[in-house]
């Protein structure tokens, strides 16, 4: 066989049954093998969607993701799904062409060191040098990419090595992962911490599904009653039934969330990193609690904000090691009145389209398993505010890279893995565009992803921060010369509807979510909303600014 | 504060990058760097100096994590507890 044919046959043993790309010169002999080939190939129109296609696929589903490009530019064209997948550790590999091995350094077509570029965007990554290593590479990287704290690597293989004939070569014993033992030292001390807490509040972070450890996160909150508050990646892992889930914090987050970290004086932080978006002011980040850190990766651990005690493993052999903690009545009481004082409010007085209430009701009347995914803006802020999520896989945002332009290929990628559930992407007037090729990926494979475009005709994060922090100088955020959307859907045969008044929220939701096939629903929203609260730059957590403030 | 690393990396040519990369990203300035591969060795014996006002441990924790690096020792100094 060559190696273009081992590479499609290691792929299909090792159970991936799906693969995003766009063909090229370098990459050439991988697509023939493809050909007839039982892994099945979804061609998007560029490769930057095909990289996003298949982080939605890993992360709707915790497998890995599968995307390949040429050499050049459509591996260059990769670098940004790569780095979305760097921050968010998602299982991912790239496979990409390279010019022939003995054409490499001589600036031949198409040639880009991609392997140098891939240095600060992947978890690892290789060169493919002689055709005999193929497949303990390829086995190699699938392994370090779905192990410890997932994450992207991308295989660069020399056209001339896709070429080469190469021995069968039998799957390879699987390593047997080594994970860090609890440290019974450090447990102690946690389980210490946790028995003399008052107010301890859980801060979850997307470690929980990587792990795949919600069952275990909600033992432990069920027996320690514990107040929880989410990063944006983590929403779903605490189930919406919880009676005290105070939703996602930092500069976004609710009130209740961050004034209850504010005020805690014990912290457990289950697989998240304080993220400069969650912490605020770092220094003044719950500045009265002691930390009890739990995590795969011990890089994470202590990197913004010393511990008290470390759990430096896997979450799901971690968390039921852990002691409920004694959560005082007092601080349940006080608790529950944040969540009564700062709850959100629907009532919007006028005929506007008010996008918080619209995502509300869509989130309500949405399946269970739907899948929503975001681009990066206000509206995303909106949706991690406003909607409810009963797992992290359902809940598909591009968090620590927020990369516009995520949304549409991530809900391709969700919609192919899960057939039957329904998916959705909610964007944004200017994110929108940033992949709007993608619609002809959703044509071609008949793919019901529903659209929904909330539009101010605005860059409308930037514009917020512009009216806010830069004296209203509106530097290049109006798009009021936006294309028609609904008939640009039209030219890609998908059908669609624009609504512009509060009294035609209702129908066009249930037109939207009830629609058989791909639709979009085209939302007209006033260009002033601003995303409430927020947490001002250089501010601590619970110096929030609010919309009547 | 100057610290002196050893390291034990597997003899690819960009594990020389990726670490160097990670040392650069992470604020440690490289000072001085030693790198030693014996024909039928199949790693890197590197001896490098870093100068940086963050504690070493955000250094050695991130250089531990790549896969080539099968080693990381701190030679000086103390590092500063978590």
């Amino acid at each position: 066989m060559t190696g273009a044919q081992l590479v499609i046959e290691l792929l299909s043993r090792q159970g991936v049954k799906e693969v995003f790309g766009y063909p090229g010169g370098a990459i050439m002999p991988i697509y023939d093998a493809l050909y007839g080939a039982p892994v099945k190939h979804y061609l998007t129109r560029h490769e930057q969607g095909a990289g996003f296609a298949a982080v939605g696929y890993a992360r709707s589903t915790g497998k890995l993701g599968v995307c390949l490009a040429t050499s050049g530019p459509g591996a260059t064209n990769l670098i940004t799904a790569l780095a979305d997948a760097m921050m968010d550790s998602v299982p991912l590999l790239a496979i990409t062409g390279q010019v022939p091995t003995a054409a490499i350094g001589s600036d031949a077509f198409q040639e880009i060191d991609v392997l140098g570029m891939s240095l600060s965007c992947t978890k690892h990554s290789y060169m493919v040098e002689h055709v005999d290593e193929l497949a303990e590479v390829l086995q190699e990287a699938m392994h370090v990419a779905c192990s410890g704290r997932p994450g992207p690597v991308l295989v660069d293989i020399p056209k001339d090595i896709q070429m080469a004939q190469v021995p069968f070569h039998p799957w390879l014993a699987d390593e047997v992962e080594e994970y860090a033992e609890v440290d019974l030292a450090q447990l102690t001390k946690a389980n210490e911490l946790l028995a003399n807490a008052k107010r301890p509040v859980a801060y979850i972070g997307g470690g929980v599904q990587s792990a795949d450890a919600q069952a275990e996160l909600m033992d432990f909150l069920n027996a320690s009653t514990m107040p929880a508050v989410s990063t944006l990646k983590a929403l779903g892992s605490v189930l919406p039934s919880y009676q005290y889930d105070l939703g996602m914090l930092g500069m976004h987050g609710g009130q209740a969330a961050n004034l209850a970290v504010q005020q805690c004086d014990l912290l457990v932080c289950i697989g998240a990193r304080f993220d400069d978006r969650v912490t605020g002011n770092l220094a003044k980040f719950a500045a009265k609690a002691k930390v009890i850190h739990l995590d795969i990766d011990r890089a994470e651990i202590g990197k913004r904000k010393p511990v008290a005690a470390m759990l430096h493993a896997d979450l799901k052999a971690s968390l039921p090691k852990l002691k409920p903690a004694r959560t005082s009545s007092s601080w349940l009481d006080t608790i529950s009145a944040m969540q009564t004082q700062h709850g959100w409010r629907y009532d919007y007085p006028g005929h506007e389209i008010y996008a918080p209430a619209l995502l509300n009701q869509l989130s309500q009347k949405l399946p269970p398993n739907a899948v929503v995914c975001c681009d990066v803006g206000q509206h995303q802020m909106w949706v991690a505010q406003h909607m409810k999520f009963s797992h992290p896989s359902n809940h598909l945002s591009s968090g620590g890279a927020g990369t516009m332009g995520f949304g549409l290929p991530a809900a391709i990628g969700a919609q192919i893995a899960r057939p039957d559930d329904t998916v959705l992407t909610v964007s944004g007037d200017g994110s929108i565009m940033m992949n709007i090729q993608e619609l002809a990926t959703i044509r071609r494979n008949n793919l019901p992803v529903k659209i929904l475009i909330l539009d101010n005709q605005r860059l409308g994060m930037v514009r917020q921060w512009q009216q806010l922090f830069f004296e209203g100088r509106y530097s290049e955020t109006n798009l009021s010369d936006n294309p028609d959307f609904v008939q640009l859907a039209a030219v890609f045969g998908i059908p669609g509807q624009t609504i512009t008044e509060g009294q035609e929220v209702a129908q066009a939701v249930d037109n939207f979510v009830n629609a058989k096939g791909p639709y979009l629903l085209h939302v007209c929203i006033d260009d002033k909303a601003n995303v409430w609260p927020l947490v001002p730059p250089g501010a601590a957590n619970d110096e929030m600014m609010t919309e009547n403030a | 504060m100057k610290h002196q690393l050893t390291l034990a990396v597997k003899k690819h040519s960009i594990a020389i990058e990726r670490f160097l990369r990670v040392a650069r990203h992470r604020g440690f300035a490289l000072t001085s760097l030693e790198l030693e591969g014996a024909k039928n060795d199949e790693l890197f014996h590197i001896k490098m100096t870093v100068d940086s006002d963050k504690p070493i441990y955000l250094l050695t924790t991130q250089l531990s994590k790549l896969v080539e690096v099968k080693d990381v020792q701190l030679q000086t100094l103390k590092q500063q507890a978590v």
